[in-house]
């Protein structure tokens, strides 16, 4: 490709970020705005920035909820990994009957929208004492979160070489050895990949949330909303809120784009 | 048990007989002669409102007489619809104080979810009816609340629909004063409309503004509710109100108009994106909000448009029930008595701007009549008007236990006339085949038209 052709290709680059990323950007600019500022027509592009927004939120209960998400969706991942990876390396290395047919019936819980079994788990919760608390809404993410794990980890773990672990059987090494020194290393990307995808989803959640909570164990996605007033909505708050609920996402991508990329591609070239 | 002894029982039989036979009754409530209910956790349940922040801002006060610990979880509209109706359905005890949905009261109370007041009312021990003054409520924000005698929740909140509009552009159109009629106001809107400034604006719950027309030209939801719930929109009075409305939306709103949540439509009056706007009260005041806009000088309010059968502004309420499955039913009645009381209210009124109160003492107050008097539009008596007016009955409609599905399908027609996607004869005889389908699944007997 010649000078032009780069030059126009980096344009083209750059436009398609500006325009991805445009949403993001006027949240954040909304974020540090006053009322008068954030539906200025023509908007302004020189403004005295403001975090009063951001003020009220810390003063008010939207630090509690965003507590609830991290620690709801980080015992979600970490749990999911726990149980799922060592479940999709079995799935992945044994032969037993049936052996399909129980595969297939993990993902159950996937197979049907989310409000099917809204409330049934919201009778049971109230039952069991588990309505507004974190324990809870961290059952239901694993319950439907696992499944997730367990599949797109057994992918993975397919796409390790079989005889590397049977080199480790020779030289001594236990099923438990092998799977933590041999194929859990060699399928990193696959577990950054998944952790992402299921801290993303118990941390986006809105409807089991909205559901199962009453203000102890509420997220921040469903916080956000109840700044939805009614008679107006408090949109630099709704906005600073949302790039509050933003920033950890995209610092833990940003840590680990790495690994996702490599896991998104692995088994891409494979001949 | 402790044993009661001879002598006690004869002492407050005697004592008890003596009061009866001389009339006298405590003078106190239990409330009041100290603290019976210290101790117990209260939970409310209500809409992200400033009048909730009015409670809270005076919580610690309430808490500190009565020794009730009190915990207001605010949500936003939608939230609070779900949360309650499931709260309610389930047969949950969590919450104590909710929040009567006025457009769900028919339902709830129908259900028997909601705790009669009256015992709590008529008991000398736990109200002072002088200091509660249930009289002061006005009628029209009472009547959703009241089946026959019996009352089940106090009103807090109520909406009446009004207009804010801009006096410049209308001026500058040749109006001197706002259009009294649907049709005048679209004549209006008709030579004010441009690519920069529609003509009109509003929110999108269409089931709320489309009424305002309905009623005026004639029609309603149904025949003759709450007894006859047969749907009327095939008549000719709701398809000339249908067109009528819907060529508003289509022609003279902003671009993406029928799908403007009240914030936005907001917005648009702030920006002077529009030369009025027809909403609730509760919203519509925002519009001169100064720390959101430039032009609040410039706008005036009055009462919505009148049609050829007369004036049918709308009223919505909302209020605080006990919930019948709350183990604290003493102690909600002490919270609701004082978040409903004259003083919380106006209170809220001048320092939290809840002008869409319910109680005709704080609308009558010189102090709210002053603060809410805006280029010469007295926002009170405006409210107080259409709550006078909205209490001769016509509202009754809404509160039938079917309205909410209906009121959606009404949505879903509003919008496609509106949108092209549908004639307005058409969009109406579907809407009438589909109301009549809702009310036959839900079990009502009506006398099918389609």
């Amino acid at each position: 490709m010649n000078s032009r052709g780069r030059a126009w290709t980096a344009a083209a680059t750059v436009l398609l970020i500006f325009v991805v990323l445009c949403p993001v950007f006027f949240i954040v600019q909304m974020s540090v705005r006053t009322g008068l500022e954030a539906f200025r027509m023509p908007p302004t592009l020189v403004f005295s920035p403001t975090l009063q927004n951001y003020v009220d939120l810390v003063e008010g209960k939207f630090v509690r909820s965003l507590m609830n998400s991290t620690v709801t969706a980080t015992s979600t991942t970490v749990l999911a990994l726990l149980l799922g990876v060592p479940a999709a390396y079995a799935f992945s290395r044994a032969r037993f009957r049936a052996q399909g047919v129980v595969s297939l019936w993990t993902l159950v819980t996937r197979m049907a929208p989310p409000i099917a079994f809204g409330i049934p788990f919201f009778l049971i919760y109230k039952e069991l004492g588990l309505i507004d608390t974190r324990v809870g809404l961290v059952v239901i993410y694993l319950t439907f979160n696992l499944s997730l794990v367990i599949w797109m980890m057994r992918a993975f773990f397919d796409s390790v070489p079989r005889s590397l672990e049977e080199a480790a059987y020779i030289d001594g090494a236990g099923i438990a050895a092998a799977f933590v020194r041999i194929a859990l290393p060699l399928s990193a990307p696959g577990l950054a990949t998944t952790a992402i995808f299921t801290f993303l989803l118990a941390w986006n959640d809105f409807f089991y949330s909205l559901l199962l909570t009453r203000s102890e164990a509420v997220t921040a996605p469903v916080a956000i909303v109840n700044f939805m007033n009614y008679e107006s909505w408090e949109w630099g708050k709704v906005a600073a809120a949302a790039t509050m609920i933003m920033l950890p996402v995209v610092a833990l991508s940003i840590l680990v784009r790495n690994y996702i990329v490599r896991g998104l591609t692995a088994g891409a070239v494979k001949g | 048990m402790e044993r009661i002894s001879r002598r006690h029982f004869l002492r407050s039989t005697g004592v008890a007989a003596g009061l009866t036979v001389t009339g006298v009754r405590p003078s106190r409530t239990l409330a009041q002669a100290g603290k019976p209910y210290a101790g117990t956790r209260l939970k409310v349940s209500q809409v992200s409102h400033a009048y909730a922040d009015g409670l809270l801002a005076r919580l610690p006060a309430f808490e500190q007489q009565t020794g009730i610990k009190v915990e207001i979880d605010q949500m936003s509209f939608p939230v609070l619809n779900q949360r309650e109706d499931l709260e309610l359905a389930s047969g949950s005890g969590a919450y104590d104080v909710m929040q009567m949905i006025f457009i769900r009261s028919g339902r709830w109370i129908g259900a028997g979810w909601a705790e009669p007041l009256n015992p709590f009312l008529d008991d000398a021990r736990l109200t002072d009816k002088a200091v509660l003054d249930v009289g002061d409520f006005v009628a029209g924000a009472m009547a959703p609340f009241k089946r026959g005698e019996t009352i089940y929740a106090l009103p807090w909140l109520s909406d009446s629909t009004v207009v804010g509009y801009r006096t410049d552009l209308f001026e500058k159109a040749g109006y001197t004063k706002f259009p009294e009629t649907f049709e005048a106001l679209q004549e209006a809107a008709a030579k004010m409309h441009t690519r920069q400034t529609a003509g009109f604006v509003t929110e999108d719950n269409l089931h709320w503004i489309f009424p305002n027309w309905l009623l005026s030209y004639g029609g309603g939801f149904f025949t003759n509710p709450p007894g006859d719930l047969t749907p009327t929109f095939d008549t000719p009075e709701a398809l000339k109100a249908a067109e009528m409305f819907t060529t508003m939306l289509a022609k003279y709103s902003p671009p993406g108009g029928i799908k403007l949540d009240p914030s936005v439509a907001q917005a648009i009056m702030h920006q002077g994106k529009a030369a009025c706007y027809l909403d609730g009260m509760g919203n519509t005041q925002h519009i001169i909000d100064t720390k959101k806009t430039t032009l609040a000088d410039r706008m005036a309010f009055t009462h919505t448009p009148r049609g050829p059968k007369g004036h049918f502004p709308q009223l919505a309420v909302h209020g605080y029930f006990i919930n019948k499955a709350s183990k604290n039913k003493n102690a909600a009645w002490e919270l609701i008595k004082w978040a409903a009381g004259k003083d919380q209210m106006l209170w809220s009124a001048l320092n939290k701007g809840h002008l869409a109160c319910t109680r005709s003492s704080v609308l009558a107050n010189a102090e709210v009549r002053q603060k809410f008097t805006w280029r010469g539009s007295d926002l009170a008596s405006l409210h107080l008007a259409v709550m006078k007016r909205a209490g001769e009955g016509y509202m009754v409609y809404r509160t039938v236990p079917q309205f909410p599905p209906v009121g959606d399908r009404v949505i879903i027609a509003m919008t496609a006339i509106a949108s092209g996607q549908t004639g307005v004869a058409d969009g109406m005889k579907s809407l009438q085949k589909d109301a009549e389908g809702i009310l036959e699944k839900a079990g009502v007997k009506i006398n099918r038209r389609s």
